[in-house]
């Protein structure tokens, strides 16, 4: 089971392939991860995105690929690598955050 | 499956290659009233695919006989009840020589007075129909798990529910899950539901193939070391053919299939009767699920009603509505038959318009709530989105569909 | 226990009808050991004591009824035993008899009986119950077929009873895979092109462990052999009774000469045989001996 810190939403897979989407928030960033069906049960796996929220009262976003976390979309075959990345990605979104703060200050 | 405390009739452990100290599964779990399991009993969250829900509730479902014949996409639950018959949590099973062998043995096996369990997919369906239709006049109480495909030509494995309608006018018991969850706790329910006394139907437990039998979803399950009361094959509307009890009359008396006015009476009022016992079954869902419809934003103008995945598609542009300021309901139909007509009613008596959105050509969900609701209910009712042969529906084709129907319908 | 349901009240047993009386006191249920190795009711005795079936409505002068009444009275267990059939004349009297009687869907007997008998074994441990099928050429080696070849490739423990009347009768006369070849019969008016299905021999390729072919010329017989066939099947594995029952309506048999022509046809084609597997005869040998075993004692 993937971790419930930072959870937004789960949902049925918007695109309507089947499966589950988890979306995970951290200030403005956060990822997108969908597991849908496969044919062969063990090929099932995680995609994930980076996603820029657009909306801080909406769980409206963007794929997000310039951040250093992705340029791409990312497969996990498994909950624990998965669970590893989010837990490295959220301490990466804070650090972002506080960084895009400091950016206006500068100019 | 051993039966090791028997006498030289038994087959042993050793008979069944195992060793001789081995006890079966189903022999370690305590038999648990089902309301308990059903409301009370502690639940794990597992991420599990929809076949391994339907392993997880066939692990706790106390089933004596388990038989079918593989077909894509419901193979990868019935290669799970043979894990579960070598563990020793179902007591028989044999893979049969195709859906009309498979569907016959298990009324025979349901006459016999053990619980039966069974699993198809489209196709597979659609060939054992003949035996399927049969079932409730046998008032063989039965439990069928049908991962729904494509049926029609060409060929093909994707999701698509047209096959359920084919069970609308049978006399089984039709439950629709939703998701994984629902494909763990439906089966449970329906098994204790068809063997009631007065229902003694069997019961079919549809779910969309591939979207949740070959997806994971969160489910809580109950601890594996609880099952449900065993089938008792003295409680029935109709005994058991053990040769035990004398046999009902309609197994008896062969004017009844010849052409005279005693034999249309008698098949007329038994079809009657196993009609009725549909409706009867429904105080039973409402107890064991909790209702026979879920309702969300019961006060809404715009209502969603719909079954199966469609309902997990719906809750997302009930949720996107909601960010917009809008309010949507939703009414999430769980049993199919008995059709719940009086939930559905109260549901919407203050909706002005209704969509229903389905995984499937013909629209049967559509037909059905039309046939309740005409000159009931005040709404327009709209039949759509519709997709079908492995179509998907995104959330944005029921949003879209809305906002049409706004401007249509003022 | 069924013979507890068959038993009337003490205090209504006087006001019962006299064939229910019959039934009970001097049919064969009650006229046996249960375990198959005794028969007191004896073939020979037909007419003197109750059968399981009497009435029936059947066509005068058929042998198949002669050849199903024979079969109830070869049960070594008819209160634990149950009948599956299938569309056919039989049916017709088969539904009759007081033994539980599953009257299915088309060619479906030997599925139903499949999960019937494995079905029972969970329910009841420690009581043998027999399922047999009786079902017609037709039902069996057409429409049935696949059932039939599986539940034998499978070793399923129970009885088939194919009644051969060579004919699909209770439809009107069409031809069927049990027909001989060249017979003209409705649906084949030019004569049948295939042969008789080999049925012994393919009961024979799937391994089946009691197999036999018969006429009723020979009641006695008939009665042991059905008896044979269900002890088999209850210790060994599958067994197979291949029966001629012929059609006398659309065989154009005159009534007075139906056993005459199952004479005939017994000699020409369809003589008394038996095949049995090894460990079916070793059971045999051994149930069967055991009776001589208590005199020599």
């Amino acid at each position: 089971m993937l971790i419930q810190d930072n959870l937004l939403l789960t949902r049925s897979n918007p695109s309507g392939n089947g499966g589950i989407q988890f979306l995970y928030r951290v200030k403005d960033y956060g990822l997108t991860a969908i597991s849908g069906p496969q044919e062969e049960i063990s090929m099932i796996h995680w995609e994930v995105e980076v996603v820029k929220y657009q909306n801080p009262k909406t769980a409206e976003f963007e794929v997000c690929h310039t951040t250093e976390l992705a340029d791409k979309t990312l497969k996990f075959y498994s909950d624990k690598s998965l669970n590893e990345f989010l837990q490295k990605s959220f301490q990466y979104f804070e650090e972002l955050d506080s960084l895009e703060k400091m950016l206006p200050e500068e100019s | 499956m051993a039966n090791v405390k028997g006498s030289s009739v038994c087959r042993t452990a050793v008979d069944e290659g195992k060793p001789a100290d081995w006890v079966p599964g189903g022999e370690k779990q305590t038999v648990v009233d089902p309301m308990k399991m059903f409301h009370e009993l502690p639940r794990e969250m597992q991420f599990i695919t929809g076949s391994e829900a339907a392993r997880e509730s066939m692990r706790r479902a106390n089933i004596d006989i388990a038989i079918a014949y593989p077909i894509t996409p419901q193979s990868e639950s019935m290669q799970q009840a043979g894990y579960l018959y070598d563990e020793g949590y179902i007591k028989e099973y044999y893979r049969a020589e195709e859906e009309i062998g498979t569907f016959s043995a298990i009324s025979g096996a349901s006459r016999a007075g053990v619980r039966a369990l069974t699993a198809t997919s489209g196709p597979g369906l659609m060939r054992g129909m003949e035996a399927v239709s049969s079932w409730p006049g046998a008032r063989t109480p039965i439990i069928m798990l049908n991962m729904c495909r494509v049926i029609n030509t060409p060929l093909a494995i994707q999701p698509d529910n047209i096959e359920m309608s084919f069970l609308l006018n049978t006399g089984i018991l039709l439950l629709h899950a939703e998701n994984q969850q629902d494909f763990y706790d439906y089966p449970l329910a329906a098994i204790m539901a068809s063997e009631q006394v007065d229902v003694t139907l069997p019961a079919v437990v549809s779910v969309d193939g591939f979207f949740c039998t070959h997806a994971r979803g969160p489910v809580r399950i109950t601890p594996e070391e609880y099952k449900l009361p065993p089938r008792d094959g003295w409680r029935s509307a109709v005994p058991a053919m053990d040769n035990e009890n004398p046999p009902a009359r309609i197994s008896r008396d062969a004017p009844i299939q010849k052409s005279n006015f005693i034999s249309y009476h008698m098949h007329a009022s038994w079809q009657q009767e196993v009609f009725a016992a549909v409706e009867r079954s429904a105080k039973y869902f409402d107890k064991y699920l909790g209702g026979l419809v879920e309702v969300i934003n019961p006060d809404a103008e715009d209502f969603i009603i719909a079954s199966g995945c469609a309902v997990s598609q719906a809750r997302e542009a009930v949720r996107q509505e909601g960010e917009q300021g809008r309010i949507v309901g939703l009414v999430k139909v769980k049993t199919i038959r008995p059709f719940p007509t009086t939930s559905i009613l109260n549901a919407v008596k203050n909706a002005k318009r209704i969509l229903i959105p389905e995984f499937n050509q013909a629209g049967w969900l559509h037909k059905e709530v039309c046939s309740v609701l005409y000159g009931r209910c005040n709404a327009v009712i709209k039949d759509g989105p519709r997709v079908f042969g492995g179509m998907t529906m995104p959330t944005e084709m029921i949003l879209e569909w809305l906002e049409e129907f706004r401007k249509e319908t003022k | 226990m069924s013979l507890e349901n068959l038993r009337p009240t003490p205090a209504f047993a006087d006001v019962l009808p006299i064939e229910y009386r019959d039934l009970v006191e001097h049919g064969p249920y009650t006229n046996r050991t249960g375990d198959g190795s005794k028969q007191t009711v004896k073939v020979t005795d037909m007419g003197k004591f109750k059968e399981v079936i009497e009435e029936h409505p059947m066509c005068a002068g058929c042998a198949m009824t002669l050849f199903i009444r024979l079969v109830y009275i070869g049960m070594p267990n008819p209160e634990h035993t149950i009948v599956v059939g299938t569309a056919g004349c039989g049916r017709l009297a088969i539904s009759q008899a007081s033994v539980p009687f599953i009257y299915g869907n088309y060619g479906d007997t030997n599925a139903v009986a499949s999960g019937l008998k494995r079905g029972l074994e969970v329910r009841f441990p420690n009581q043998k119950k027999d399922v047999v099928v009786k079902a017609g050429d037709g039902g069996l080696i057409d429409i049935g077929f696949q059932g039939l070849m599986h539940s034998w490739f499978r070793k399923e423990k129970f009885t088939t009873i194919m009644l051969d009347n060579e004919v699909y009768g209770n439809t009107g006369g069409q031809e069927s895979g049990m027909t001989n070849h060249g017979k003209v019969l409705k649906m084949a008016p030019r004569g049948k092109f295939g042969d008789k299905v080999d049925a012994l021999g393919l009961a024979k390729v799937a391994g089946v462990d009691y197999i036999a072919r018969l006429a009723p010329t020979n009641p006695a017989r008939v009665a042991r052999t059905v008896r044979r066939a269900i002890m088999v099947a209850r210790e060994v594995g599958h067994s197979y009774i291949q029966a001629y029952t012929s059609c006398n309506i659309e065989y154009s048999i005159p009534t007075p000469d139906v056993m005459k022509d199952a004479f005939e046809i017994e000699k020409e084609r369809y003589g008394f045989e038996e095949i049995i597997s090894p460990a079916a005869k070793a059971y045999l040998d051994e149930v069967e001996k055991k009776p001589k075993k208590k005199k020599s004692d």
